[in-house]
């Protein structure tokens, strides 16, 4: 058997980002005790957030060496959707910045399975862009007994590596973080005729007509969709003198779209990056997308227009 | 406690009402001023001009309908804005709120109804950000006083002084006119404490914040300011509220948000903010 080189040649100064499926115990163990043990000689804090059998495998196989585990969590309970779960991790994960000049994360995100949870791949594949300069190795677990292959395929296009076997190695299948988001947005199809369209010049009046639109749709969810647009427009209106917004439903969804004829959006992901951070603006996209249930970018040298969502 | 209000004409006013005003020239602020105090005649109130020119301000007052009666009845002065507010070197802003107050029980004893004050502010915010920082502190006084005496003011303040100036000193009035703009909010002293009333967005987050650090920045310990009037704060605005919070912090004072409706909490929460005691709305 080749010598085992559970995090290859990463220098432990930048991120690095694994997926590793398993389906037999023994495939799991192989992979996570050696990954841990070494984290530990190199006294890094070693962190482990993962469901009932990967917890329950790594307390028999790990012995007494659980308990220098930074942290050994259960999974289950994180889920809170996608914005607000990377929100909280993100906190977690700048408080370990500030202490540890390095450390390692085997994580095994169960909510893939559920419906909701897949949005998940998403910010996956952002952490790619906006985690690479944070120092640690995040090992993330999927079992393929319980992920349907759409979420499988979906965790290789986000992971920059996977396992060769002795060491890590670089994932086929792994796609720029940019395309992978556009490639799961809502298509881009025509606004229809039927859109009511505004032309403005604050954001105030832009509030007042998204206000009337979402009044008509659903007066419970209001609040959250004039927000949303109104964050969009003030973006706008940093690059363009007036912004065009518009909205549509379409079944029992209803569409706002904001558009601006300023130099197109430089990174499509920023509604996946968690605030503080990123450039002005960053913070009120990620708010946006955070309170839409969808959101899809058309950007381009003449402008840029932007799709929010909103499920009935 | 007034709502925050966009002002068409400088009448229908009623004592607690705390108005800014910003004016394009000369006879626009005659003509603002002059149905203002023909107002206060006709309610028997005690009647103050204040401007940077005395002489002027007797000839702006030229239509006013018994003008020279008042003046030698004393129901109407007009005093420069040097007279009223450097006078004796530089009173505090609590001093001149104090003289404000005694003028009201002066003019209530003397069987007035109250004090009407129309006031060309503008020249105390040629005083660089010292002098603009007192005027802040002495606005927010002044309306926390109008909340609970006899007292109505008109703050006039020339336009061309641009929205940096105006921005902070805007946001200190509940009754706001400023050409064809849709007044939004309000931080108001008015009540157990500070509050804030309205919308914030990103067209007076700088300003909210310079108000709120100068209002605050005199009284170490801890400030409170309650949200639960807050009909909208979008992400510039809780940004603005962070860096308040942060520049207070430095100078020992621990402001606090109570009462944060929802939406402003999710604002509020992308900072680290936490508007404790969350009201639903």
């Amino acid at each position: 058997m080749s010598r085992v080189s559970p995090t290859g040649d990463w220098d432990g100064r930048s991120f690095a980002h694994e997926a590793f499926a398993f389906s037999a115990d023994q495939e799991l163990v192989d992979r996570v005790v050696p990954f841990a043990v070494e984290g530990l000689s190199r006294g890094e804090p070693v962190l482990v957030v993962a469901g009932e059998r990967v917890r329950t495998l790594l307390t028999q196989e790990l012995g007494a060496d659980v308990r220098r585990l930074a942290t050994f969590a259960a999974a289950e309970t994180w889920w809170q959707g996608g914005h607000r779960t990377l929100h909280a991790y993100d906190r977690d994960l700048r408080a370990l910045q500030a202490v540890a000049p390095t450390w390692r994360l085997a994580a095994e995100p169960t909510w893939l399975a559920r419906d909701d949870g897949r949005e998940w791949s998403r910010f996956e594949a952002v952490a790619n862009r906006c985690y690479a300069s944070l120092p640690y190795y995040s090992l993330c677990l999927h079992d393929r007994q319980r992920l349907p292959a759409s979420v499988l395929d979906a965790v290789a296009r986000t992971h920059p590596l996977t396992w060769g076997g002795s060491a890590p190695v670089p994932e086929p299948a792994y796609e720029d973080p940019q395309q992978f988001i556009r490639s799961v947005h809502p298509a881009w199809v025509p606004r229809p005729a039927r859109a009511s369209v505004a032309v403005l010049t604050t954001p105030r009046e832009a509030r007042r007509a998204v206000s009337a639109a979402a009044l008509g749709w659903w007066p419970a969810r209001v609040g959250d969709v004039v927000q949303a647009a109104h964050e969009l427009v003030v973006n706008s209106l940093r690059v363009a003198a007036f912004a065009e917004v518009s909205s549509w439903t379409d079944g029992d969804t209803l569409v706002v779209e904001v558009a601006d004829s300023g130099p197109g959006l430089p990174d499509e992901t920023l509604g996946y990056v968690p605030p503080p951070g990123g450039p002005d603006g960053a913070g009120g996209m990620w708010l946006a997308w955070s309170l839409a249930d969808d959101a899809a970018v058309d950007s381009h040298p003449a402008g840029t227009a932007i799709r929010l969502f909103f499920h009935r | 406690m007034s709502a925050l209000r966009r002002l068409d004409a400088p009448t229908g006013l009623r004592p607690g009402d705390h108005v800014c005003w910003t004016f394009a020239d000369a006879a626009d602020f005659t003509a603002t001023v002059l149905p203002f105090l023909e107002e206060g005649r006709r309610l028997g109130e005690h009647l103050l001009l204040v401007g940077a020119s005395r002489p002027e301000l007797l000839s702006a007052l030229a239509p006013l309908p018994g003008r020279d009666e008042l003046l030698a009845s004393g129901q109407l002065e007009v005093r420069s804005t040097a007279e009223v507010y450097a006078s004796g070197g530089q009173p505090s802003p609590a001093e001149q709120v104090t003289a404000y107050r005694s003028l009201v029980d002066a003019a209530l004893a003397r069987g007035r109804t109250g004090v009407r004050v129309a006031a060309d502010v503008t020249p105390l915010v040629r005083g660089g950000v010292d002098g603009r920082r007192q005027l802040h502190v002495y606005e927010q006084l002044a309306d926390a006083l109008m909340g609970t005496v006899a007292m109505t003011a008109l703050c006039l303040y020339e336009a061309s002084l641009g929205a940096e100036v105006l921005g902070p000193v805007t946001l200190l009035h509940p009754d706001q006119h400023s050409g064809e703009e849709e007044p939004l909010a309000h931080l108001s002293g008015r009540g157990p404490s500070l509050s804030l009333h309205g919308e914030v967005d990103v067209t007076q987050a700088d300003g909210l914040s310079r108000a709120l650090v100068d209002v605050a920045c005199g009284t170490p310990g801890e400030v409170v300011l309650d949200l639960s009037d807050l009909r909208f704060l979008d992400v510039a605005g809780a940004r603005a509220l962070a860096r308040a919070t942060q520049v207070l912090r430095g100078a020992d004072v621990h402001l606090r948000l109570v009462r944060a409706p929802r939406v402003a909490a999710r604002c509020l929460g992308l900072f680290g903010l936490h508007g404790e005691e969350t009201v639903p709305a």
